[in-house]
């Protein structure tokens, strides 16, 4: 009848919307929707991570391109466009099976062909770091349109942490194998397969990510369109996140002075993890190559003086752990770091300086002055100039007068890598995700090139830290790689070619409406694939 | 002045500004090769690090390894036949770089003149009225403050005030990046957000309107054609509005000429300061990234605006003041 007919389809209704609500509910707690506003800081000059690894190009374009495999906060590679991989036990054959349905956004399909183009002709030939990292790739087999075998002259086994999207991009051969990829228009315009397209870069305003509705995982990303917004004043740059007009801000977008007052805002989270895939140790570069720092005692005595905490508290507001040599102790769980070697963080530290000093010959004239050095200031930030000022008044407690000098960065560059024209100087090196991609460069003869950048600074030119660094770099054995690099860790440690003073930190500031942010080792170098707005 | 007579002096006038803009650019192509490093180098280490056969190469495509008058002479060639080059750092024409910041340049700039004659004008005039009253020395007194106070902490303040404490106004930035209005919408956007940059930038020059136009106000009032025309029974109304203020606007105009020169350079601080897109921005980071290209391109730019404002200024003399003839 139709009164029982209404109050079983009213009840059916109220079933149905109860059900619904309650699925709602138990559903996952990412909303699709929202914009995210990031600051990044300088503007890119280009985005082309393939040709440059400077930090800001990777912050935007690693939302854009995939690489073969991800990485999670240990490190552990996780499958991303490659579905599985498999290494031969001599681990001279790698054969990765590439995911199926994948799609570049412009529609085209990624294949084997895209993997082969973009390691042979791109991460080997105009990649920074590339060369180097593939070296040991002689050849890349494609079988069928799914499956790529790289084939390799020797062992690497710290080649295969350098598959991620930021450091080794999947890009579309039919597009960016046509042409000159030094100078390719679609630098700017980039078509990759990530979670969000590229839509527009107003130079000197922001760049423009929409979502990718065809991107291969299902669902994701969540948000709809990430901005990247660039602000030169730093003090702006606070203003906006405290305003809310920015929402993400990471590296040296936050200055280390406002962390603090940033943190104490209610809506907003400041955090220090998604550095562990880069690392990076500052360091006191020290000229081996000029009197007095040839002397081993007088880098030791450089070494004693410096106090660490000091600095980090001081200059980089507590951000930031004392270093004890090249490798930075993220690399604590995978057992490659010790930090078992010569401690120069000491409370006598003056003491032994001046000791060492007066040993090496270098005594006190009248004026309490042993000998004079100079210090180019790095020319990166504030911080650094804090710290040109530090060493001089460090070094001056030992005796060694220092004078600054401070110039901008191409004028640095020419001095510091090309010229040799330096006493000493400071800079940090990213560790990457394994020693022979980051740690390497810093101390190995091979890397001193004239016009080589960010690399072997002090001239360091020994045959056993040479020789212990290319063993390691072979050796597939996990136990036995270890023993080496604490080896040479600890002769690196004891001649100083390099004062290492502090394993950097930055703050990362995310607005409290957002979430999944930071979900990996790449922190921001990652693809904000599952980040979401709440 | 008669419309024939107009495009004759503009033409001339144009055809003396080319040499003019030629040298400027010659000048300043040498001057910066005394800068030590190249383009090549801050790109290899921009890159984070780059083999030293990758440098050489760069340089080669460049044209950085030719002589410098080589060089200057392909770079003139190009000038004249409006090809400005290209930018290998930004990846893109110089042209169509500039033309990307011209636009807020301008708007930030002419607003800038606006506001900063317009109110420096007014407040000048009025402290001419009142002279030696307190209202007077109040305006003396924040024309003289506004003068001597840094741009920078002026626009870090204005910002803290009413934008995160009052909320009338954004922060940074010539658009909203999280709406992306379009249209109408868009404009109001656009001015919203200009509404700070200008004031700040305004504030500097508006002192030295206002100090300038009370002076040449004072300096008029005491000359014989005003005793005349009191004399004659005009009111003191009649007189200050009618007549002293078209003669003392003449100094001010000129003063505004050659500060657009001056804007330019000052535009600088305060777009870092609100993340404003315009020129004195990219050439600051132009300049320490050593790309000549566009920087010459910039310099070039400047020049041809600097040389058009002063032949505006020139022929506003004469609607302002017709016993001034326009020259040939």
């Amino acid at each position: 009848m139709k009164n029982s007919r209404r109050i079983f389809t009213g009840m059916a209704g109220a079933l149905l919307a109860a059900l619904t609500l309650s699925l709602g509910n138990t559903a996952m707690a990412q909303k699709q929707g929202g914009t995210m506003v990031m600051i990044v800081q300088p503007e890119p000059p280009t985005l082309a991570s393939y040709l440059s690894t400077s930090g800001p190009i990777g912050q935007v374009a690693a939302k854009i391109y995939d690489g073969l495999l991800e990485y999670d906060t240990e490190l552990k590679p996780q499958p991303s466009l490659a579905e599985s991989w498999d290494v031969s036990p001599d681990g001279k054959t790698i054969t990765f099976k590439i995911r199926q349905g994948v799609k570049f956004h412009d529609g085209e399909p990624l294949t084997a062909e895209d993997v082969k183009f973009s390691i042979m002709d791109v991460a080997k030939v105009t990649h920074p770091r590339g060369p180097n990292t593939f070296a040991a790739v002689t050849e890349v087999q494609t079988p069928d349109d799914h499956t790529v075998v790289l084939k390799l002259s020797e062992a690497a086994p710290y080649m295969m942490m350098a598959f991620s999207g930021y450091e080794t991009p999947i890009i579309p051969k039919h597009i960016f194998g046509k042409g000159d990829l030094r100078t390719h228009p679609n630098a700017n315009n980039p078509i990759g397969s990530g979670p969000f397209k590229f839509t527009e870069w107003k130079k000197g305003q922001y760049i423009r990510l929409d979502r990718n509705p065809d991107y291969w995982k299902k669902g994701q990303p969540y948000l709809d369109r990430i901005v990247a917004r660039f602000i030169a004043d730093p003090s702006t740059r606070t203003a906006a996140l405290e305003k809310g007009e920015a929402h993400f801000a990471a590296m040296g977008a936050v200055p280390f002075n406002d962390a603090k007052k940033l943190a104490e805002n209610p809506n907003l989270t400041v955090t220090t993890t998604g550095h562990e895939m880069i690392s990076p140790v500052s360091e006191l570069l020290l000229n081996t190559k000029n009197k007095p720092l040839d002397d081993k005692r007088v880098r030791q005595a450089i070494a004693y003086a410096m106090d660490r905490q000091f600095i980090i508290d001081n200059i980089w507001f507590g951000y930031g752990k004392p270093a004890t040599g090249p490798m930075s102790s993220n690399f604590a769980p995978s057992g490659l770091y010790t930090a078992n070697v010569k401690n120069y963080q000491v409370p006598n530290g003056v003491e032994l300086a001046n000791n060492l000093l007066d040993e090496a010959g270098y005594k006190k004239d009248a004026d309490g002055v042993r000998f004079e050095l100079m210090h180019d200031s790095l020319p990166y930030g504030q911080e650094w100039t804090r710290f040109g000022e530090y060493t001089q008044q460090a070094l001056g407690k030992i005796g060694i007068k220092v004078t600054i000098r401070q110039e901008d960065v191409p004028r640095w560059l020419k001095r510091t890598y090309t010229d040799h024209d330096f006493d000493t100087t400071a800079n940090y090196l990213y560790n990457l995700s394994d020693p022979v991609i980051g740690v390497h460069r810093a101390v190995h003869s091979s890397t001193i090139k004239p016009g080589t950048v960010f690399t072997n600074g002090s001239y360091w030119s020994d045959p056993k830290t040479d020789a212990l660094l290319n063993r390691a770099k072979v050796e597939p054995d996990a136990t036995k790689r270890a023993a080496l690099y604490a080896e040479v860790l600890q002769f690196v440690a004891e001649e100083e070619p390099i004062v290492w003073i502090h394993e950097m930190n930055f703050p990362t500031v995310i607005n409290n409406q957002y979430g999944d942010v930071i979900v990996s080792a790449l922190g921001v170098y990652s693809n904000f694939d599952r980040a979401y707005k709440k | 002045m008669t419309g024939a007579r107009l495009l004759r002096y503009l033409f001339w006038r144009l055809l003396q500004a080319v040499p003019v803009i030629l040298g400027v650019t010659i000048l300043c192509f040498l001057m910066l090769q005394l800068a030590p490093g190249d383009l090549a180098e801050v790109l290899a280490g921009e890159s984070g690090g780059a083999s030293p056969g990758y440098i050489e190469e760069l340089r080669v495509r460049y044209g950085l390894d030719q002589p410098v008058l080589v060089q200057l002479w392909v770079y003139v060639k190009n000038v004249l036949m409006f090809d400005l080059g290209f930018s290998f750092r930004h990846n893109a024409g110089v042209t169509s770089l500039l033309l990307e910041r011209l636009g807020p340049t301008l708007l930030l700039m002419g607003g800038t003149l606006l506001l900063s004659v317009g109110l420096g004008v007014l407040a000048g005039l009025f402290a001419a009225i009142w002279v030696r009253t307190w209202r007077d020395h109040a305006i003396s007194l924040v024309a003289i403050v506004a003068y001597a106070t840094p741009l920078f902490w002026v626009g870090l303040m204005l910002i803290l005030v009413f934008s995160i404490w009052l909320d009338w106004f954004p922060t940074s930035g010539m658009e909203n990046v999280v709406m992306f209005y379009e249209g109408w919408d868009w404009v109001v956007d656009v001015a919203h957000h200009l509404v700070l940059p200008v004031v700040t930038l305004s504030l500097f020059y508006m002192a030295l309107y206002a100090r300038l136009m009370r002076a040449t106000m004072l300096e008029q009032r005491g000359l014989d054609y005003v005793t005349t025309a009191r004399a004659k029974g005009l009111t003191e109304s009649q007189i200050t509005f009618g007549h002293v203020l078209r003669n003392a606007l003449l100094p001010v105009i000129t003063m505004a000429g050659v500060q657009v020169g001056g804007l330019l350079g000052g535009s600088v601080v305060v777009e870092s300061v609100f993340a404003w897109p315009g020129l004195g921005q990219l050439a600051f980071e132009a300049l320490f990234s050593r790309d000549f290209n566009l920087l010459l391109g910039i310099f070039f730019i400047c020049a041809c605006l600097v040389v058009a404002v002063n032949i505006v200024v020139d022929i506003i003399y004469v609607v302002l003041d017709p016993r001034i003839e326009m020259g040939e």
